[in-house]
């Protein structure tokens, strides 16, 4: 894309995130339209430090990748919220802020006299996002959440199976990453309305909500058939998946009536010389009531996986799309990596990381803007990074610092 | 300044041409519609927005083209104008709607909007104000830009479905479309929301280029990550968890029944024990930590099955939850829908459509204090507004639109 006047949008923006386990890629996406974000942490560390995968698998605090790409491009201060002085350090910083992001405990930062109210006394432009498994008010609001529970509560996770299998699980703890994701448009959304009106406000967003709109049309089915679907994938060729050479494929040959979907798959067979291609050549395969047969799914399954048991998941990508038809590889790491069209995108990046001596090798931008750079930028901060920087930026001098290092209300890194 | 008393809608005033269609682009524009912005969905009887002829249907009846409500559902509150783009007078009113407006979206095929002249470079011509926004499939440059697919798709090309499996069996992913629902629409909103605050001190507007695979990777990452960094396969998950034993899905009474446990803490553990009534074999030397529970995660998960299939699901979440540990009943739609939860926080909402009568709509997952979300009318009958956008809004007089009818520019 050409690029003019490019500017980093959001370096007016202030970002204060005090979040863990479940919500940091909502300040993430700030971070990378440019905006200064603080990740605050506790004195005992970001839990998600200690969660894996580790780089060469060793554990440590600064070894998570986890931690590492969902913090990156953020600053980081260590702060005990116990003391006195550190609750003080905490309101500061949201005086100078545009928007917390905070995903604790419903009620905690109101047992620390850290309400809304009170932070928003001292900067009524202040957004406060909460992001929690069940939001700040309801009858679940006290109940610990996790990620399957929440997918399971809101309906998502039912959907992750078919008949009377037991449903598999997204990876990457989804229901965290799509409250995570609203959060960040929510906060959005209130921080152009604070622009405009110089009023701030708290924004609500839970997990159990944010799965209810990945639902797809499971909740309509029931409200307006009294059905209850479950997932797909056992329609014949209709978004099905199939074992290959060195994986699996995923195919929709078809959806609903479309007859020149399907005759485009079946000139793709024909083309490839599949044994049996003529069994494909039938109005039947048109009518979905007849694909959802089980004579339908093992007859296609017998036919095509012949064939692509023959050809690796790429083979199988690049010929039949060559013919117009949507399949594509059950991707993992490694074939994401290598994918063709990533690689000529530049798409993956890496940063340095002194405290690795390593390079970690990040996903790239989700989107391009003609006036707006996405950066990947800093690594994610060391373990109080930058607690002396941003402490001085407040006004505390180096004496205050020492002090407080020392009476362990902040942690200053080496 | 603006007083917040007059000013209750965070996107008050901002106007969107909405050109999506099917899937992650008109969730885009309905959380912009939610958010107060007024949106104006073009759409044509001669190219069908494929999703009114998707099911569910009101009272099963496929008949026609307004009740889906796989359609509706992503469609309250928009106005719709119908517009045959292929008849050339369409463009005098695109180009009034592209005057007035502060963004304009479009998911098609790359180059579909530059053959009716809507590329970036002629739109922003008429408003360089605008926020022009495409969402392609994989970019739009690159050996594979042109490549088909649909949300399954993208859920395998981009690494979810591999790991959303059992392990030996072929992989499941989410079951649904999942990339387009939330992945997409959500990285979308927030790059127009970034052009919003940009333009609100530059005065300008920008062109938005959504991947959908950059964008779903982005939300997944940790399959690369790992392969990159540790030379490593991550495996299938099925339903549990690398850093929780026990960690599933487990059945109850019921038909098609199941109750989530999650175990992370020691602590949780020995919660959970004593609400099982401290078994003998809970005790056994197999399952005394978390390394021994992961180790023999088959055995642990079958015992802890014996003791829930003869159990109520809502029951004995109640139950363990009040013990500290966390569970959540596998609900279907209905209890999802049902949910004592959900419906309090007034997650689900009806609204009154022409055709399919009271019918169930959810709001986007965001609580504003100050700037609700709002949900008042359902989704738009195909043309249901052209008449009212052409007069009010664009300014053609009543014997403008009605020739424009006749000449069939308007359907």
């Amino acid at each position: 894309m050409e690029k003019e006047n490019i500017l980093d949008s959001l370096n007016d923006v202030r970002v204060i995130d005090f979040t863990g386990e479940l919500g940091p890629y909502a300040s993430r996406l700030y971070a990378g339209l440019g905006a200064d974000v603080i990740h605050v942490e506790p004195i005992t560390g970001d839990p998600l430090r200690n969660i894996g995968p580790f780089y060469k698998n060793k554990p440590g605090r600064e070894r998570s990748l986890q931690f590492l790409y969902y913090n990156a491009g953020k600053r980081g201060i260590v702060l005990d919220l116990n003391k006195d002085r550190g609750r003080e350090i905490f309101i500061r910083l949201c005086s100078n802020a545009d928007i917390l992001f905070e995903s604790c405990i419903p009620g905690y930062l109101d047992s620390l006299g850290m309400s809304y109210e009170i932070l928003s006394s001292h900067n009524p432009r202040l957004v406060q996002v909460s992001i929690t498994p069940f939001g700040n008010f309801g009858p679940y609001t006290d109940y610990p959440g996790s990620d399957i529970t929440c997918s399971a509560l809101g309906g998502f996770l039912y959907l992750g199976g078919i008949d009377n299998e037991k449903p598999v699980r997204a990876p990457d703890n989804q229901s965290y990453r799509m409250a995570e994701a609203y959060a960040a448009v929510g906060g959005a959304c209130a921080l152009y309305f604070a622009r405009k009106t110089g009023i701030g406000q708290h924004v609500d967003v839970s997990c159990i909500e944010s799965v209810g709109m990945a639902l797809e049309n499971a909740a309509q089915y029931w409200d307006l058939e009294g059905k209850l679907r479950r997932g797909r994938g056992r329609e014949a060729g209709a978004a099905t998946v199939h074992p290959c050479k060195d994986g699996y494929v995923v195919i929709v040959a078809i959806m609903g009536k479309n007859k020149r979907m399907w005759d485009t798959f079946l000139e793709w067979m024909k083309k490839e010389n599949v044994e049996e291609w003529e069994v494909f050549d039938d109005e039947k395969w048109i009518d979905p009531s007849y694909r959802i047969t089980d004579e339908a799914y093992e007859t296609f399954c017998r036919i095509f996986e012949r064939y692509t048991m023959q050809h690796t998941k790429e083979y199988l990508y690049e010929s039949g799309q060559a013919s117009r038809v949507a399949i594509s590889p059950v991707s993992n790491g490694k074939d994401l990596l290598e994918n063709p069209q990533l690689k000529h995108l530049n798409y993956w990046q890496k940063l340095y990381h002194e405290s690795l001596g390593a390079e970690i090798l990040y996903p790239g931008p989700p989107y391009e803007l003609s006036s707006l750079r996405w950066r990947l930028s800093k690594p994610a901060p060391t373990f109080g990074q930058h607690t002396e920087e941003i402490l001085k930026e407040l006004g505390y001098t180096n004496e205050e610092i020492d002090v407080m290092a020392k009476e362990e209300v902040i942690y200053v890194a080496e | 300044m603006l007083q917040s008393n007059v000013w209750k809608k965070a996107l008050e005033g901002i106007v969107v041409c909405d050109f999506t269609w099917v899937g992650a682009g008109p969730i885009t524009t309905n959380v912009l519609a939610q958010c107060g912005a007024e949106v104006i969905k073009i759409e044509s009887r001669a190219k069908l927005d494929i999703l009114r002829l998707g099911g569910p249907f009101k009272d099963g009846i496929a008949k026609g083209i307004e009740r889906s409500g796989y359609f509706s559902n992503r469609n309250p509150n928009k106005k719709s104008i119908a517009l045959n783009m292929s008849h050339p007078k369409s463009k005098e009113v695109v180009t009034r709607l592209i005057k007035k407006s502060d963004i304009i979206a479009n998911n098609f095929r790359v180059g579909q909007m530059e053959k009716w002249g809507l590329g970036w470079e002629d739109v922003r011509k008429i408003n360089p104000r605008i926020i022009y926004v495409t969402m392609s499939l994989q970019g739009t440059q690159g050996p594979h830009k042109s490549y088909m697919g649909f949300g399954v798709n993208l859920n395998a090309l981009c690494g979810l479905t591999a790991q959303a499996a059992f392990k030996g069996q072929r992989p499941f992913g989410t079951g649904t479309n999942y990339t387009d629902h939330v992945m997409v629409p959500t990285h979308t909103v927030f790059a127009i929301m970034a052009a919003l605050l940009h333009r609100e001190k530059t005065g300008e507007g920008q062109l938005i280029a959504v991947s959908q695979l950059a964008a779903s990777i982005a939300m997944k990452p940790m399959d690369v990550m790992t392969y990159a960094a540790n030379n490593e396969i991550l495996e299938p998950l099925g339903y549990s968890d690398p850093n929780a034993a026990p960690h599933g899905v487990y059945t109850t009474l019921g038909y098609r029944r199941w109750i989530a446990i999650a175990v992370f803490t020691e602590e949780e553990w020995q919660s959970l024990k004593r609400v099982m009534g401290n078994p003998e074999w809970a005790e056994d030397p197999k399952f005394s930590s978390f390394e021994a529970r992961k180790e023999n995660e088959d055995e642990l998960n079958q015992r802890i099955e014996e003791w829930t299939r003869w159990q109520y699901a809502e029951a004995l979440m109640e139950e363990l939850i009040k013990a500290g540990v966390k569970a959540g009943v596998v609900n279907d739609a209905r209890g999802a829908i049902e949910d004592r939860h959900l419906r309090e926080r007034r997650f689900w909402v009806y609204l009154d459509h022409p055709e399919m009568g009271i019918s169930l709509y959810n709001r986007a997952p965001i609580l504003f204090s100050k700037t609700p979300l709002q949900m008042h009318t359902a989704a738009p009958l195909l043309g249901h507004h052209t008449k009212d956008v052409l007069t009010d809004f664009l300014g053609y007089s009543e014997d403008e639109v009605a020739k424009m009818t006749e000449e069939g520019v308007l359907t």
